[in-house]
């Protein structure tokens, strides 16, 4: 009687001995040539892509003037082409070595493949990085290329399931290798889910489009990268050891895991967000069990890899391989963990992240492919093989990622630290100035070790035969043992269904898009729609034209990378940009634009923050009025000059000043506190803090104009060591953050002051009373570029009020403040300024409350001679002062002048009112 | 959400363990991949070196 396994047995053989003598399924080493080149040639180029982007965190200006070298495009082009240049062509370059050797069958078709290598590479990569470059992309994580591209994606990978899906159909194995599993589940999930991911969120806006951003962005690292990764290392680790994977069972357990759970961890990018919190929660526990999937599949390959301690250490490619398993294992864990609300609410944005995701697509992508590559390499006839600088290449690539990552996790912390506390956001960036520096440096022996890598391929001995240990003793033995088996209780497993496995692997890759669809982004989207219906104001106010227009510029400009939209429902986040962002407030936004990462702060509430001429002045070079500030200049947005904007640069103002605008607007805040209805918090970490729970502070700090009756009043200290000190202090704080615009001597001529109207204040011209810098210094001025500074901690606004007293130069012209000038001052400022300065001079008349900045206060301020006299002839430019020279005479304006100085102090009884 | 998740991998890996545990044939031909990946090889690696 032939039993079942007899019969599974004897029909593999069959097949594979009916091609044993001279038939064995041919390889196309042409096409993996092709693919290993082409994937190298991408992988430099998107390396060094990397390190300008690295390199612009510490010299902005650099390569600054071209748009198409700006940090953002070239971003774009970096994580771009990593993802299709290198990684794809590397993955491509492995399916033509291993689909013969898996399905027994040559692959499709040697014209379609060089048909594919086409559309992959002059399709997509070269036409994605040149649009790309030329302002034509989409703002959305890793799907950055425009979407005439994705179109060719799509056709790539339809080409793909003809060329490598098919053979393992055709050869109906009843035994198949996980490797194919990964292949075809691989493939399958992102033909699917990378239309879903790049297009969808195009259609689908704000909220409900970053549900499905977030499908994606997980999507493609863990079902384009991962399952093809995984694919080399099971093919890799056993075609070196010789010796069978420790469990072929575990490796399956592993791959129904990573497939039920890679797709459901997408909405872990989006923690404390608008999403609904069951989601956010669903992708919190599928991330714990993908830590736990990663364990077992690590767990396989390291027993798979007992005993071969040797081999890994003398064989580059299998080392390689055991270092990418290393990585996947530690970034898995550390992607788990980070997922956790305890720990995202204080990595999430940082540089921590990036690291993260540095050790994922080199430490673990890159790493098995480029042993894969080098494994196939050497079994290519004809081609050349240098192992010492392979072993060069290994070593420089290992101490350049570690460099990096460590590095960047340490920064993250750093930067999650300053976000805690109410220090201003600029000191998170000079906090990490110095990591940023090493990460630039960390790329160098990276590039290196991939320059090192591709000579290796083309120096060295060329190898006239593949190499081959098919005499390998452990190898015959397992296969031997496994002959060995008996087959008598195989009954159940004999049933030609086997035979479609690769079906069953075709049918996880739909089935688990199709699941991960569901719950991660139709049903939250369902559960949005609706709360958007409900809740959003009805008088939500649209986008215009030119601000849609500045939209697709900020996108393009790559804004989004470092500024989020998402205020997270988080106290530190409240504290510093206000009320959580709603479902509603990005109802309009086709696509989203979140973001992932702030190294700037939030812009969801740049409504009403800063005037025109600062945003045009920041645009234009952000250290005119940031000095520290790291963000690229936009001169290609300006004719030669901040107050010069072109029509794109009055667009991207235009959209920048409407974020917020809409929530402002709809009185949605005044609505919920009059309702004492709080909005339901999904946050814990809000719950927790008492302070964000006892005063909800729907508008954020640093959005309250004009002036508080709760700024605190500063007075230096009186001893006068302790004022020495205070001034010191004010003197590197004013270098640090007000001699872009005042001057490094306050003289009002920094130089952001060129592009700035009203000009900043001269400090020197004038006496100010402690109240008002103490007011201006809490409240910034409205109507002027002065921000409110009340993020810095008392001491600090203290020390800065002790120093801009000491800047104080009282005027050379003698004072001649007698009665009779007195008076008839008085009586020409009732007549002639009361209405807007008040009767007082206090800066109350009644004109005063419509105009901004508001009339000075001359109780507060006493200009010396020399000022008000200027001010008189000239009047202020940017302001409602105008020049009196034409109406008043100079003896009438010597008298104003006098008059305006008199009145600095508190009002006394009687006084001159 | 969070309990669907629960049991459909539960489910999945109590329906996968107790497979294996239950049939010994089951772990014959799931195992039986990995022998073969590696027949594959050794035929792949003859007829390179017979070229």
């Amino acid at each position: 009687m032939t039993t079942s396994a007899q019969n599974l047995t004897s029909r593999n053989e069959r097949v594979i001995n009916t091609q044993t003598l001279g038939a064995l399924p041919s390889i196309e080493y042409g096409l993996i040539r092709a693919h290993v080149f082409a994937s190298l040639v991408t992988l430099v180029i998107s390396v060094l892509f990397g390190i300008l982007v690295a390199t612009k965190f510490t010299f902005p200006e650099f390569l600054g003037g071209h748009g198409w070298l700006t940090w953002g495009r070239l971003r774009y082009n970096h994580t771009q082409g990593i993802f299709f240049g290198w990684l794809g062509n590397a993955f491509l370059a492995f399916f033509y070595y291993v689909v013969p050797r898996l399905a027994n069958r040559p692959v499709l078709s040697r014209r379609l493949g060089w048909f594919l290598f086409w559309v992959w590479n002059f399709a997509v990569v070269l036409p994605g990085w040149v649009l790309v470059a030329a302002g034509f992309s989409q703002p959305l994580e890793w799907a950055e290329f425009p979407l005439v591209v994705d179109a060719f994606v799509v056709l790539a990978f339809v080409l793909m399931v003809f060329e490598f899906v098919l053979p393992f159909l055709k050869a109906r194995l009843s035994d198949l290798y996980v490797s194919a599993w990964y292949i075809i589940g691989g493939i399958i999930f992102t033909m699917l889910a990378y239309p879903v991911g790049n297009l969808v969120p195009e259609l689908v806006p704000g909220a409900r489009g970053a549900a499905f951003s977030g499908l994606w962005i997980h999507d493609a690292v863990g079902l384009f990268v991962t399952p093809f990764a995984a694919a080399i290392a099971y093919y890799l680790i056993p075609a070196t050891t010789r010796r069978a994977i420790f469990s072929h069972f575990l490796s399956l357990v592993g791959f129904w895991l990573l497939f039920f759970t890679y797709p459901l961890n997408g909405t872990h990018h989006y923690v404390y967000s608008a999403i609904p919190m069951a989601a956010q929660k669903g992708a919190i526990v599928a991330s714990a069990y993908l830590g736990m999937a990663v364990i077992l599949v690590v767990t396989n390959w390291l027993l798979s890899l007992r005993g071969s301690s040797g081999t890994v250490s003398k064989d580059v490619p299998l080392r390689f391989v055991w270092f990418g398993v290393v990585s996947y294992l530690v970034v898995s864990l550390q992607g788990s963990i980070q997922a956790l609300m305890p720990v995202n609410r204080f990595i999430h944005f940082t540089d921590w992240v990036i690291g993260h995701s540095h050790l994922a697509m080199i430490g673990f992508a890159s790493f098995i492919a480029l042993g894969g590559i080098a494994h196939l390499w050497q079994r290519i006839p004809g081609t050349r093989y240098n192992e010492r600088m392979m072993n060069w290449s290994f070593w420089l690539l290992a101490v350049g990622l570690t460099l990096m990552v460590t590095d960047l996790t340490i920064a993250g912390l750093v930067e999650a630290q300053v976000w805690q506390s109410s220090a201003p956001w600029i000191d998170s960036v000079r906090a990490v100035g110095s990591y940023w520096l090493v990460r630039t440096l960390s790329g160098l022996p990276i590039l290196a070790g991939f320059v090192l890598f591709w000579t290796s391929l083309v120096t060295g001995p060329r190898l006239s035969e593949a190499i081959t240990s098919g005499t390998s003793r452990v190898a015959s033995e397992s296969i031997v043992a496994f002959e060995n088996v008996s087959p008598a209780s195989a009954t159940l497993f004999s049933t030609d269904w086997l035979s479609y496995a690769h079906v069953v692997a075709f049918g996880a890759g739909v089935g688990f898009f199709a699941l991960s669809f569901l719950v991660l982004a139709v049903l939250p989207g369902k559960k949005l729609e609706a709360e958007i219906k409900q809740v959003a104001p009805v008088t939500m106010a649209t986008l215009t034209a030119s601000e849609q227009r500045g939209r697709v510029i900020y996108g393009r400009e790559g804004c989004a990378y470092c500024h989020t939209q998402q205020i997270r429902s988080l106290a530190a986040d409240v504290r510093r940009f206000g009320a959580p962002t709603e479902p509603w407030e990005t109802k309009y936004d086709y696509p989203q634009l979140w973001g992932t990462r702030r190294i700037g702060p939030d812009l969801s509430r740049e409504f009403n923050l800063h005037s025109r001429d600062w945003q045009l002045t920041h645009l234009y070079n952000p250290r005119l009025v940031v000095r520290d500030s790291v963000m690229p200049p936009y001169p290609w947005l300006f004719d030669g000059s901040p107050s010069q904007p072109t029509q794109e640069g009055v667009e991207v103002l235009a959209y920048i000043q409407s974020l917020g605008r809409a929530r402002q607007l709809s009185g949605f805040d005044h609505q919920t506190l009059a309702s004492s209805v709080q909005p339901e918090t999904p946050d814990m970490a809000m719950a927790s803090e008492p302070s964000a729970r006892a005063t909800p502070p729907t508008v954020p700090i640093a959005m309250m104009g004009g002036y508080s009756l709760t700024a605190p009043v500063l007075h230096p200290a009186s001893d006068r060591d302790d004022l020495q000190e205070e001034v010191s202090r004010g003197r590197t704080l004013f270098a640090a953050n007000c001699a872009s615009c005042h001057g490094s001597a306050g003289r009002g001529d920094g130089k952001a002051s060129a592009s700035l109207l009203p000009k900043p204040a001269n400090l020197t011209a004038a006496l100010f009373s402690d109240e008002r810098l103490s007011s201006v210094l809490w409240n910034g001025v409205a109507g002027s570029a002065m921000p409110p500074w009340r993020q810095l901690p008392t001491e600090d606004l203290r020390a800065l009020v002790a120093y801009i007293h000491s800047l104080h130069v009282p005027g050379a012209a003698p004072s001649t403040q007698d009665d009779k000038t007195l008076a008839e001052g008085a009586s020409l400022f009732v007549a002639n300024c009361a209405s807007c300065h008040g009767g007082g001079g206090a800066g109350n008349g009644p004109a005063a409350g419509a105009l901004a900045p508001p009339p000075t206060n001359f109780r507060l301020k006493k200009p010396t001679q020399e000022r008000a006299w200027d001010v008189l002839e000239n009047g202020v430019p940017g302001t409602a002062m105008p020049p009196w020279r034409s109406q008043l005479s100079a003896d009438q304006r010597r008298v104003l002048v006098e008059f305006v100085r008199s009145l600095y102090g508190p009002p006394q009884e009687n006084s001159r009112q | 959400m969070i309990n669907l998740i629960v049991i459909a991998i539960s489910a999945i890996m109590l329906a996968l363990l107790l497979v294996w545990w239950r049939w010994p044939a089951f772990r014959v031909w799931i195992e039986a991949p990995k022998y073969s990946m590696l027949r594959q090889e050794r035929r792949f690696d003859a007829g390179s070196a017979r070229r």
